[in-house]
């Protein structure tokens, strides 16, 4: 729509106005460099420049437990019970964005998810640029999200001494508003934002052995019996890191909890993970994913073929926090290497 | 009529009902569901016409064998409460040494007026239905297997580790920190309950049925970490799983 300007001396003042009419979350530092989104009251408590957080913004669109209905056995009814909470979210990088998109593109698949749909449509995303790679796990140029491509209300670049601000819908219209901070821009500035992009297009390169294009076909049948996953099979512990960190990964379990009298109770759903072991078992003890392996193979397929297959799309958003939280150190950028090696695939 | 409910406990500190007894306004919630007719540590009466038992402790004498098998006769379910219960708990530590010499160390000149046996978990002993793991037990939990046991349906303890409820609830991993914790081999259940106060994970509750023993072997080598280290801290809680283990397989 249209591009203004915050001045970074105005940054802070812009956090705390906006606190005053929303709840405001953005990345906070946690030490060891780990960071998470957490409420904010000011812009001081922002860590602007931090590498992917432990958790994607994803657990305020699908909380970790979520109640969906409420029940009453004597009366024999059923309630669908909707929660959600208004929210502006600060300082999503581009992989998250990416992320949420991914969320919403399976969320509005039939049958439609109502409560994602509802929740999603309260909560205000502001978009913050990388001018640079975050770190070595990091693998967004080859799926194409180093760039932002939509999916914010408000983009912000960081320039010299402001931010250029990428105003993309009427919500973010309505904090430009509300928090009467944003300047306008001159061509100067507009300069300087594609001067970053273009650096950005030199700096970024496809990290792993493949094109972008070629990630689907390089998962197909014959992959499915690659040697590496074996040696996935021996290293990973199964912990469910790796899932629980993804941004793309929608897996829930329901559950039915009944209140101590018994009578009254609600359905929840909650994460859960294909990496466990009791993930894929089914009654009588059998169980399709019996080793880990095979539930490592099964999030790769996830990622890279089957969403590209129904929905033209990788699912993952190159933000590197598998990698980053593996225990065992299983590298997605190893992976996809290791196999296209083994296919001798030339780029 | 409202289901009759005793406790017990063997080899234990009775920590774990005293969790209970600290329920605060649960308890009160579960007492409109339940006629507790024995509790040692909370009344004076008892009774011996019982319906769900719930024992804590390991079984650690030839006596405790006897009478935790008239437990069994008597109750129509019986739950294990506790990590001494579940799986041996602190208690199996004894089972490291030589029996008769271990309990002249304990005991001195009094040791001839006692009897031991190698320590075991209840259901090494006899049948359990329902297992609440934790040192002590972990009140939600606590509450979720009542729920279950009232209605007659199972309660599954999660098999997998405690890492995959750690992450979530975004804390730094231990092992990031320098530190060596036992999430990555034991059942979750607990929420994360020590790590999320800032402790490492003990194995209060027992190792996870199907633990990847060579991807762990790298990860200890990796933090370099000594593998008799680890196993030391895992006897801590788990040693009676070996007389688990020493049993021919179906």
């Amino acid at each position: 729509m249209r591009y203004l300007l915050l001045k970074k001396a105005n940054f802070d003042d812009f956090i705390s106005s906006l606190a005053q009419i929303e709840k405001v979350v953005a990345p906070v530092s946690r030490g060891y460099n780990s960071f998470s989104f957490a409420e904010v009251k000011s812009g001081k408590e922002i860590t602007l420049k931090y590498i992917p957080t432990v958790l994607p913004p994803k657990k305020y669109f699908m909380p970790q437990r979520e109640k969906l209905t409420e029940f009453n056995k004597a009366e024999n009814s059923v309630e669908a019970i909707l929660e959600y909470e208004k929210m502006v979210i600060f300082g999503v990088h581009t992989c998250d964005l990416a992320g949420i998109q991914c969320l919403n593109i399976v969320f509005s698949d039939k049958p439609k998810d109502i409560n994602y749909l509802v929740r999603k449509n309260k909560l205000v995303i502001i978009g913050l640029e990388c001018n640079d790679y975050c770190d070595q796990y990091a693998s967004c140029k080859v799926v194409d999200n180093h760039l932002p491509n939509g999916g914010y209300d408000l983009f912000f670049t960081e320039l010299d001494d402001s931010f250029i601000v990428h105003v993309n819908t009427g919500l973010g219209e309505e904090i430009v508003e509300k928090t009467r901070l944003f300047i306008p821009n001159d061509q100067e500035h507009l300069n300087k934002l594609e001067a970053i992009r273009a650096r950005k297009r030199e700096i970024f390169k496809e990290e792993v052995n493949v094109k972008h294009k070629d990630l689907v076909t390089l998962f197909n049948d014959k992959a499915f019996e690659s040697k590496v996953w074996e040696d996935l099979d021996k290293r990973c512990v199964a912990c469910g890191n790796c899932t629980a960190v993804c941004p793309t990964c929608y897996c829930f379990d329901i559950l039915d909890n009944i209140n101590l009298d018994l009578n009254t109770g609600d359905r929840t759903r909650r994460w859960d993970s294909c990496q466990t072991e009791p993930f894929a078992k089914v009654a009588g003890g059998e169980n399709f994913r019996k080793t880990r392996g095979m539930r490592q193979r099964h999030r790769y397929f996830r990622k890279f073929r089957y969403p590209a297959e129904r929905y033209s799309r990788y699912f993952c958003t190159g933000c590197g926090r598998c990698t980053r939280t593996c225990m065992a150190k299983i590298s997605l950028k190893e992976t996809v290497n290791a196999l296209a090696a083994e296919q001798k695939y030339k780029k | 009529m409202k289901p009759r409910v005793a406790f017990f406990d063997f080899t234990c500190c009775e920590g774990c009902q005293l969790q209970m007894a600290n329920f605060g306004e649960a308890l009160l919630d579960i007492l409109n569901l339940v006629d507790v007719v024995t509790f040692r540590e909370v009344m004076s009466e008892r009774s011996e016409d019982y319906d769900i038992a719930i024992i804590e402790g390991s079984i650690t004498t030839d006596h405790d064998v006897e009478r935790v098998k008239k437990i069994r006769e008597k109750a129509k379910v019986v739950i294990a409460y506790g990590s001494c219960a579940t799986i041996g708990g602190i208690n199996g530590m004894k089972n490291k040494f030589d029996l008769e010499e271990i309990k002249k160390y304990v005991y001195k000149d009094g040791a001839k007026h006692f009897s031991t046996i190698p320590t075991r978990a209840v259901h090494q002993v006899i049948k359990v239905d329902y297992f609440i793991n934790n040192c002590p037990v972990y009140p939600p939990e606590v509450i979720k297997v009542l729920k279950a046991a009232l209605q007659g349906i199972p309660y599954e303890v999660p098999d997998y580790a405690v890492c995959v409820e750690c992450k979530l609830n975004e804390n730094i991993c231990m092992y990031d920190k320098g530190i060596t914790c036992l999430g990555p081999v034991t059942k979750a259940g607990c929420n994360s309950w020590c790590i999320n106060n800032g402790n490492i994970c003990y194995g209060c509750r027992g190792m996870v049925s199907n633990p990847a023993k060579n991807g762990q072997m790298d990860i200890l080598q990796k933090y370099k970490i000594p593998l008799d280290w680890v196993v030391n801290k895992v006897d801590m809680y788990n040693k009676p799983r070996e007389l688990e283990e020493e049993k021919p397989k179906k």
